[in-house]
C-alpha cells in the first residue's frame, strides 16, 4: 500500500492563526523522488504549509497523507521515520560534538533504555560525510561556522533516514557560494537516494536551478505549479511579488533566471519614463554601460543606440529597459537601423556619446550624430589614455574632432558626463513628458 | 559511640547524599526542560509552596504533638500541590516553555504574598518557618531516609531515563517533535517527576538553595553538555556537595546548627564563579 501511495498528498488543506486565514484550501501532491521548491512572498503561507505537513499544525480543515497515511493518525516516532525537517536555523546552546549531535537524528529507532549502537553510529558518520563534516566529527556545534551549522543540521535530518525531507528556507544565512553548495548536496543526495524533497525557497532563481517543480503560494493560495521553466515569468512576478523582472534563459543549461528590476508599485514599468531627457547615449561594446545606468539611477529617461544585438551594451540597455535602435550581430549598421537610430536621436534632449570602440560596422554611429551637434547639446566622453577605441586607421579619430568641432563638448569621466547632461537639459525646458515608450525590437 | 554514629551521623549522611541527589537531578531536569540555565527546582514555585504547608502547620499549630510526622505531609504536599498547579495552569497554550516558566513565577510570587500575610497575622510560627527556609538535616533517622530513598530511586531513575529527549529538546520543540520527541508530553512527563521530587526532597529538609542550580552546570563542564551524563552526574554531584557542605558546616561551627542551606551557599558561590570565569571562552549554556 505505501510502496504505491505518493510521498505527500495535501487536499484542500485551511489552516488559521487566530481567526486569520494563513493557508486556504491548498493541494499539494508530490511524487516519491520529486524535488519539489515552495516559493512566494513573505506571509504566503510556506512555513505553515510545510508544518502542516510535518503534523506541527493542526488545520482547519483538509487532510494531509504521507506515503499514503494521514499524517495525525501517525505516532510521532513513525512520522520522524517518514519526514525529516531542515529549519532555517537551529538555536544552538551548547557545544555538542558534531559526532553525538547528528546522532540525535537516531532518536526515532530508539527506546526508553537502548544506547547507540554500532549501526547508528556508521549512519551519523555517512551523513557527516554526505555534508562535507566528515573530518570535523569532534569538533562543537558553536565552533564550525554558519555555513558547516547548516551542513551539520542537514546531516542530522540525514541521518533520520527518512524518504522525505522538507527544508524551511535552509540558504537564508548564507553566502552564496554555501547556498549552492547547500542545495546541490542536497539535489545530488536526493537524485542517489531517492529522497523526496520539498524545499521553502526565496531566491526564485535557485529554485528554478534544483526543482524539478516549482509550486508558487500567494496569500496562502496555490497560484503556480509546474516545471520551472512554465512556471516563471515576468507576469508571475509582476502578480504575485510585485516585482518589475526580466525573464532569462541560462543558454548554457536552459534554465530560466530572472533579473528583478523594480518594484512595480514604484511608478511606471519602464524605468525613467516620466523622468527628465530623453538622453540618448551613442555606445557599444560595453564602453556605454556606466553612463547608461548612471543616467538612468539619476532618474533620465534614455534612449541608445545604434547597438549591435548581443553586444554588451545592448544588453544592458534591454535590462535597464532602455529603448535602443539594434542591429543583428556583427552587420554594418542598416538603414533601417540607421534610421531609427537618427529617430531616437532627434528626440533627444542631449546625447552621450560613450568611449565606444569604434569599426567598420559601427563607424555610421559617428557620421549619423554629426546633423544632431548644432542643435542638442553633445557631451562627448573621452576614453582612457591607455585604451585606443579607433579601430578603422583613424576615421574615427576624424569622425569624433569633427563633432568637437560641430560643438560638441568633452568630458574626461561620467560624472562629469552627468552634470554636462544636467546643465544641458536645465538650459532648456523640457520639450515633452511623454508616456512610456515601447521598447523597441529589432 | 555507636548511637551517635550509626543513629545520628550515618542517617544525617545518607538524608544529605539523597536530598542532594534529589535537588541536582531536578535542577538538570528543569535547565533541560526550560533551556535556561538559571532554572532551579523550586522555579515552579515548589519551594512557595512547601513553606506556605509548614508555615500553615506552625502557625496552625496543626498536629503538634506528631511535628516530624506532619511538618514533612504538609511541605510535601505544598509543594507538589503548588507544581501541579503550574504545570495545569500552563497547559492550555500548547504548552509553551515561556508560558510555563511565567505562570511558575507568578503563582511562586502569589504564594510568598500569602505566607508574609499569614506570618504577619500569626509571629507565633515564623522563627521556625525562617530556619525551615534555610533548610537542615536535622530531622534525618532511618525511616525519614528510607521514605527519601524510594521516591528518589522511583522517582530520580524515571527522570534520568530522560536525557535523550531533553539532548533533543535543546534544538527546539519543532526540531525535537520533527526527530520523534513528543516535546509537549516529555515536558509535562519531566516537570512532573521534578516536582515530585523536589517535594519530596524537601519535605524533610527545608529549601536548601544552590545544589540543583549548581550541580547541573559544574557537570556539564566538566563532561559536556549530552543529558544522558549531565543527569546522573547532576544527582551524583548534588549528593557529594550536599555531604561536603554539611560535614564542613559541623566541622566550622560544631556547635550553632548553621542552617545547611546558608552553608551551601557559602561554599558553593565562590567555587561556581570561579569555574564560570575560568572557562569564560567557551561560553555557557544559553549565551550562545
Amino acid at each position: 500500500m505505501m510502496a504505491a501511495a505518493r510521498a505527500i498528498d495535501v487536499a484542500d488543506l485551511s489552516v488559521s492563526f487566530d481567526g486569520r486565514r494563513a493557508l486556504h484550501a491548498v493541494d499539494l501532491e508530490v511524487a516519491r523522488g520529486e524535488f519539489v521548491a515552495l516559493t512566494g512572498p513573505n506571509g504566503s503561507g510556506k512555513t505553515t504549509l510545510l508544518r502542516a505537513i510535518l503534523g506541527f499544525q493542526v488545520p482547519d480543515a483538509g487532510r494531509v497523507r504521507l506515503f499514503g497515511a494521514p499524517v495525525d493518525a501517525l505516532p510521532i516516532r513513525e512520522r520522524a521515520r517518514r519526514v525529516a525537517w531542515v529549519p532555517q536555523s537551529e538555536s544552538v546552546r551548547d557545544d555538542v560534538p558534531l559526532a553525538q549531535y547528528v546522532l540525535y537524528g537516531r532518536y526515532a529507532y530508539h527506546h526508553f533504555l537502548d544506547r547507540d549502537t554500532a549501526a547508528d553510529r556508521a549512519l551519523a558518520q555517512r551523513a557527516l560525510s554526505d555534508v562535507g563534516l566528515a573530518d570535523r566529527a569532534d569538533d562543537g556545534l558553536l565552533s564550525i561556522s554558519g555555513g558547516e551549522r547548516q551542513r551539520a543540521i542537514l546531516a542530522r535530518a540525514l541521518a533520520q533516514g527518512a524518504p522525505l525531507l522538507l527544508l524551511d528556507e535552509p540558504t537564508t544565512h548564507l553566502d552564496i557560494a554555501h547556498q549552492l553548495d547547500l542545495l546541490g548536496r542536497v539535489r545530488s543526495l536526493a537524485r542517489r537516494e531517492g529522497v523526496t524533497v520539498v524545499a521553502a525557497l526565496h531566491d526564485l532563481n535557485l529554485a528554478a536551478r534544483y526543482a524539478d517543480r516549482i509550486v508558487v503560494l500567494s496569500r496562502g493560495r496555490r497560484v503556480a505549479d509546474g516545471p520551472p521553466g512554465t512556471v516563471l515569468s515576468e507576469e508571475l512576478l509582476a502578480r504575485v511579488w510585485g516585482v518589475d523582472a526580466d525573464l532569462r534563459v541560462d543558454e548554457r543549461t536552459g534554465l530560466p533566471y530572472l533579473l528583478p528590476r523594480r518594484l512595480v508599485s514604484e511608478g511606471p514599468a519602464a524605468p525613467g519614463a516620466l523622468g527628465r531627457g530623453p538622453v540618448h547615449v551613442v555606445g557599444g561594446g560595453g564602453a556605454g554601460a556606466p553612463i547608461l545606468r548612471a543616467l538612468i539611477d539619476e532618474g533620465f529617461r534614455v534612449s541608445a543606440g545604434a547597438l549591435h544585438l548581443l553586444d554588451s551594451d545592448a544588453e544592458t540597455a534591454e535590462a535597464l529597459g532602455i529603448v535602443a535602435a539594434v542591429e543583428a550581430p556583427f552587420a554594418p549598421l542598416s538603414d533601417a537601423t540607421r534610421a531609427r537610430h537618427r529617430a531616437l536621436l532627434e528626440e533627444a534632449r542631449a546625447i552621450v556619446v560613450a568611449p565606444f570602440p569604434v569599426g567598420p560596422s559601427n563607424l555610421a554611429n559617428l557620421e549619423d550624430l554629426r546633423p544632431f551637434v548644432p542643435r542638442i547639446p553633445t557631451i562627448l566622453l573621452e576614453p582612457p589614455p591607455d585604451r585606443p577605441i579607433d579601430f578603422i586607421g583613424g576615421a574615427a579619430t576624424a569622425a569624433r574632432s569633427a563633432l568637437v568641432a560641430a560643438g560638441a563638448r568633452t568630458v574626461r569621466d561620467v560624472p562629469e558626463a552627468l552634470r554636462a547632461v544636467a546643465d544641458a537639459l536645465a538650459a532648456n525646458a523640457p520639450r515633452s513628458t511623454a508616456g512610456p515608450a515601447d521598447r523597441q525590437e529589432l | 559511640m555507636t548511637f551517635i554514629v550509626w543513629d545520628l551521623y550515618l542517617p544525617e549522611v545518607l538524608l544529605a547524599l539523597l536530598v542532594g541527589a534529589a535537588l541536582g537531578l531536578s535542577g538538570g531536569a528543569l535547565q533541560g526542560v526550560f533551556r535556561n540555565p538559571l532554572a532551579d527546582p523550586f522555579l515552579l514555585g515548589i519551594s512557595s509552596g512547601g513553606t506556605l504547608g509548614a508555615a500553615v502547620l506552625y502557625v496552625y499549630r496543626i498536629g503538634e504533638a506528631n511535628a516530624e510526622l506532619y511538618l514533612p505531609l504538609f511541605a510535601f504536599l505544598g509543594a507538589s500541590a503548588t507544581g501541579l498547579v503550574v504545570l495545569a495552569v500552563a497547559r492550555g497554550r500548547y504548552g509553551s516553555v515561556e508560558t510555563l516558566l511565567l505562570t511558575g513565577v507568578a503563582i511562586a510570587n502569589l504564594l510568598s504574598a500569602v505566607l508574609s500575610l499569614v506570618l504577619l497575622y500569626n509571629p507565633v510560627g515564623s522563627e521556625q518557618v525562617t530556619f525551615w527556609l534555610l533548610g537542615s538535616l536535622g530531622l534525618a533517622d532511618w525511616p525519614v531516609d528510607g521514605l527519601v530513598l524510594g521516591a528518589v530511586l522511583v522517582l530520580g531513575t524515571l527522570l534520568a531515563l530522560h536525557g535523550r529527549e531533553l539532548n533533543l529538546l535543546q534544538l527546539g520543540s519543532d526540531v525535537a517533535q520533527s526527530a520523534g520527541v513528543d516535546a509537549a508530553r516529555v515536558r509535562q512527563r519531566v516537570l512532573l517527576l521534578a516536582a515530585l521530587l523536589t517535594g519530596a526532597a524537601v519535605a524533610f529538609t527545608g529549601i536548601i538553595g544552590f545544589v540543583g542550580l549548581v550541580s547541573p552546570h559544574i557537570v556539564r563542564r566538566l563532561f559536556g553538555s549530552d543529558y544522558r551524563v549531565v543527569l546522573p552526574g547532576a544527582a551524583v554531584f548534588g549528593g557529594l556537595f550536599l555531604l561536603a557542605s554539611s560535614d564542613a558546616s559541623y566541622l566550622a561551627f560544631p556547635t550553632s546548627l548553621l542552617p545547611i542551606g546558608i552553608f551551601t551557599a557559602f561554599s558553593g558561590v565562590p567555587f561556581f564563579l570561579y569555574l564560570l570565569y575560568r572557562q569564560r571562552r567557551s561560553s555557557p549554556m544559553g549565551a550562545g
